[in-house]
C-alpha cells in the first residue's frame, strides 16, 4: 500500500556512544508530547516490541504535562491494544503486519525504528543518519487511528501542509 | 485716470493675500500635523498588536519544531507566521539566553539601519513571547517590527501636505482676485472719481454700486457728498455770474457800465489788431438833462435815461454795444467794418430816432435829444485813450455846434 509520505524532520544527534538512543527517547517523547489519547493519560504506557536497538533510554522520558511513562517489553502482541503507545523493533513481516492490524483504530501510537520506507503501516518511523535523526509520518496510518496527533507536527515536513 | 504712486504701500491685495496664505499655511499645518501625529500614533499602536499576534502566533508554530530539535522547521514557520506581517526581525532564545534561530525580513537592506533606528523610536522595547509547551516554558521569542509601512504613511503624509500647499497657493490667489474685484475695485473706482473731481472739476461723476454692504454705503455716501458738492459748485457758479453782472452792468438802464466798456473797448482792440479790421466808438451826452432832472424830478430823469438807452439799443446793429458810462453819458461801441460813411448814417438814424417826444410819469411829455460824437480805430486814433480823447473832443464840439443853434 503506498501511503503517503512526509519528508523527515530533522533532529541532530548529539555525541557519545548512546547518541543514538538518546536522540530515539528524545524522538519519542517529542511524539508523545504532541500526542492526544481520546481519555487523558496520567500514566502512559509505552511498549517495546520485536529487537528494538535504540530503546535503551525510553525509560528516561517525562511528560511536560506530568504524566508519567512506563516502559515495558511487550510478550505478546495480541496484548498490544493495552499499550498506549507502540515502540516497534526489528520483528518479522508476518508479526509485524498482525500487530499493526491488531492496533488499527485503537488508541495507540505506534513508532517504528526499523522501517526506513515507512511501509509497515506504523503511525512514525524513524530513519538514523550519522548526524541527525529523522523521521517519518504515515499519514494514512495517523488519520486511521483514535489517538490523534497535533496538526503542527504535521508542519515540521519541509514542504508539508 | 492716473493716480500718485505710492510703490512703498502695500496694496489691499497684497495685504489680503498675505494674510490669506499665512491663514491657509497655518491651517494646513495644523491639520497635516495632527493628523500624521495621530495617524502615526494609531498606526503605532496597531503595529504593535500585529506585533504581538505576531509574536503568539509565532510561538504557536514553532512549538513543536523547537522539541523536535528542527530548527530550519522553526525558522520556515516563524517565516510562514511574520512574513509581509511588518516584521523586521524575530530571534528564538532558549531558557540560558543563547540564540536558537533567528528570522530577518529578507528585503531589508540597505534601509535596514535607518529602519532600525525609526523602530528604535518608535518601539522602543521589541515584543517577547515566551514558547511553551505544556506548563513548561521552553523558550522565548523577540519579536521586532518593521518601520515601513509607518514610514510610508509618514511620507506620503508630507507630499500630502505639500499637495495642499500647493493647493492652497492656488486658493489664496483666487481668493485675493475675488477679493480684489469685491472690495479693491470698487475703492478704487471711488478713488478714480475722487480723483477726477479735484483735478477736473467733474462734479457730475457718480461711483457704481458694490457688492459689499460696507463698500456699497461708503460709495453712497461719496456719491451724496458728491451731490452736495455739485449743489455748491453750481450754487458759487452763479452766484459769480450774479456779481459779475452786478459790477459791469448798469442797474437802471442794463447797459454795460464804464468798467465794461472799458474792457470792451480793450477787447475790441486786440479783435482789431489780430483780423486788421477797425471799429468806432460813439460817445452821446444827453442835452439838457440837468434841466430836466431838476425840473422834472429824478425820477423823470431815470425814465428819460433808461428811454434814451432803449432808444440807442434799438439803432444799433447786430454787434454793436451800447453802455452807460455815468450820468447822462453813454458810450457805443459799433463793430468792426465800419467807415465814416457808415457812423455817419448811425448817428443820424440815432438822432431820428431821439425826435419822439419822452412820456414822463406825470403824463407830460418832453423833447430830448443827443449831441454824439465819434472816433474810428485806427483811422483817427491806434491808442485807445487817445481815441477816446477824439470822440471825446468830437461830442463836445457837437454839443458846442448846437448850443450855437439853439441860444
Amino acid at each position: 500500500m503506498a501511503a503517503p509520505v512526509f519528508q523527515p524532520a530533522m533532529m541532530p544527534l548529539g555525541s557519545g556512544s548512546d547518541r543514538m538512543a538518546a536522540g530515539a527517547a528524545r524522538m519519542t517523547d517529542a511524539i508523545l508530547e504532541f500526542t492526544r489519547w481520546p481519555v487523558e493519560k496520567t500514566l502512559v504506557h509505552l511498549c517495546v516490541v520485536g529487537v528494538a536497538d535504540h530503546a535503551g533510554q525510553l525509560d528516561e522520558i517525562s511528560l511536560s504535562n506530568g504524566a508519567r511513562v512506563q516502559v515495558s517489553r511487550l510478550p505478546d502482541p495480541a496484548a498490544a491494544t493495552q499499550c498506549d503507545a507502540l515502540y516497534i523493533g526489528r520483528m518479522a513481516a508476518l508479526d509485524n503486519r498482525r500487530l499493526l492490524t491488531a492496533v488499527r483504530g485503537a488508541a495507540v501510537v505506534t513508532i517504528a525504528e526499523a522501517d526506513a520506507d515507512c511501509r509497515s503501516g506504523a503511525m512514525f518511523c524513524l530513519l538514523f543518519t550519522p548526524q541527525a535523526l529523522n523521521f517519518q509520518l504515515n499519514i494514512d496510518a495517523v488519520s486511521r487511528s483514535s489517538v490523534r496527533i497535533d496538526p503542527r507536527v504535521l508542519r515540521l515536513s519541509k514542504g508539508g501542509y | 485716470m492716473t493716480r500718485p504712486a505710492a510703490p512703498l504701500m502695500p496694496t489691499l491685495r497684497h495685504i489680503l493675500a498675505r494674510v490669506h496664505t499665512r491663514l491657509i499655511l497655518f491651517a494646513v499645518l495644523m491639520a497635516g500635523v495632527t493628523l500624521i501625529a495621530a495617524g502615526v500614533l494609531i498606526m503605532r499602536d496597531y503595529a504593535e498588536r500585529n506585533l504581538a499576534l505576531v509574536a503568539r502566533t509565532a510561538s504557536y508554530t514553532i512549538e513543536p519544531a523547537l522539541l523536535f530539535d528542527d530548527m530550519a522547521a522553526a525558522q520556515d514557520g516563524i517565516a510562514m507566521v511574520a512574513n509581509g506581517q511588518g516584521v523586521r526581525l524575530v530571534e528564538v532564545r532558549d531558557n540560558q539566553g543563547r540564540l536558537m534561530t533567528r528570522w530577518i525580513r529578507p528585503d531589508a537592506g540597505a534601509m535596514a539601519r535607518l529602519e532600525a533606528t525609526a523602530e528604535k523610536l518608535l518601539w522602543p522595547s521589541p515584543v517577547t513571547e515566551p514558547v511553551r509547551h505544556g506548563r513548561d516554558i521552553i523558550a522565548r521569542l523577540t519579536v521586532h517590527g518593521d518601520a515601513g509601512a509607518i514610514g510610508r504613511y509618514l511620507l506620503s503624509g508630507v507630499v500630502i501636505a505639500l499637495a495642499c500647499l500647493g493647493l492652497t497657493v492656488i486658493a489664496t490667489q483666487i481668493l485675493a482676485r475675488r477679493l480684489q474685484k469685491d472690495v479693491t475695485g470698487p475703492l478704487a473706482q471711488i478713488a478714480d472719481v475722487a480723483h477726477a473731481v479735484r483735478v477736473d472739476r467733474r462734479f457730475d461723476m457718480r461711483v457704481p454700486g458694490a457688492d459689499i454692504a460696507e463698500v456699497d454705503q461708503l460709495a453712497r455716501d461719496f456719491n451724496a457728498l458728491l451731490d452736495e458738492l455739485q449743489q455748491w459748485h453750481a450754487g458759487l457758479l452763479s452766484e459769480n455770474r450774479q456779481l459779475e453782472h452786478q459790477a459791469t452792468r448798469d442797474p437802471l438802464t442794463g447797459l454795460g457800465n464804464r468798467a465794461m466798456f472799458e474792457r470792451q473797448l480793450a477787447a475790441s482792440v486786440e479783435a482789431a489788431e489780430q483780423t486788421g479790421q477797425g471799429f468806432a466808438i460813439i460817445y452821446a451826452d444827453v442835452n439838457r438833462f440837468k434841466q430836466v432832472n431838476d425840473g422834472h424830478g429824478h425820477d423823470a430823469g431815470d425814465v428819460m435815461l433808461i428811454v434814451i438807452a432803449a432808444r440807442l439799443r434799438a439803432a444799433l446793429r447786430n454787434g454793436d454795444l451800447a453802455f452807460r458810462l455815468g450820468g447822462d453819458e453813454f458810450a457805443l461801441i459799433l463793430a468792426s467794418d465800419t467807415t465814416r460813411e457808415v457812423v455817419e448814417a448811425l448817428a443820424a438814424r440815432i438822432d431820428t430816432g431821439m425826435e419822439q417826444p419822452i412820456m414822463l410819469p406825470s403824463g407830460q411829455s418832453i423833447q430830448s435829444s443827443l449831441s454824439l460824437g465819434w472816433a474810428l480805430y485806427p483811422q483817427d486814433s491806434a491808442d485807445p485813450r487817445d481815441l477816446l480823447r477824439h470822440a471825446d473832443a468830437a461830442m463836445y464840439a457837437a454839443k458846442g455846434r448846437r448850443h450855437a443853434t439853439t441860444d
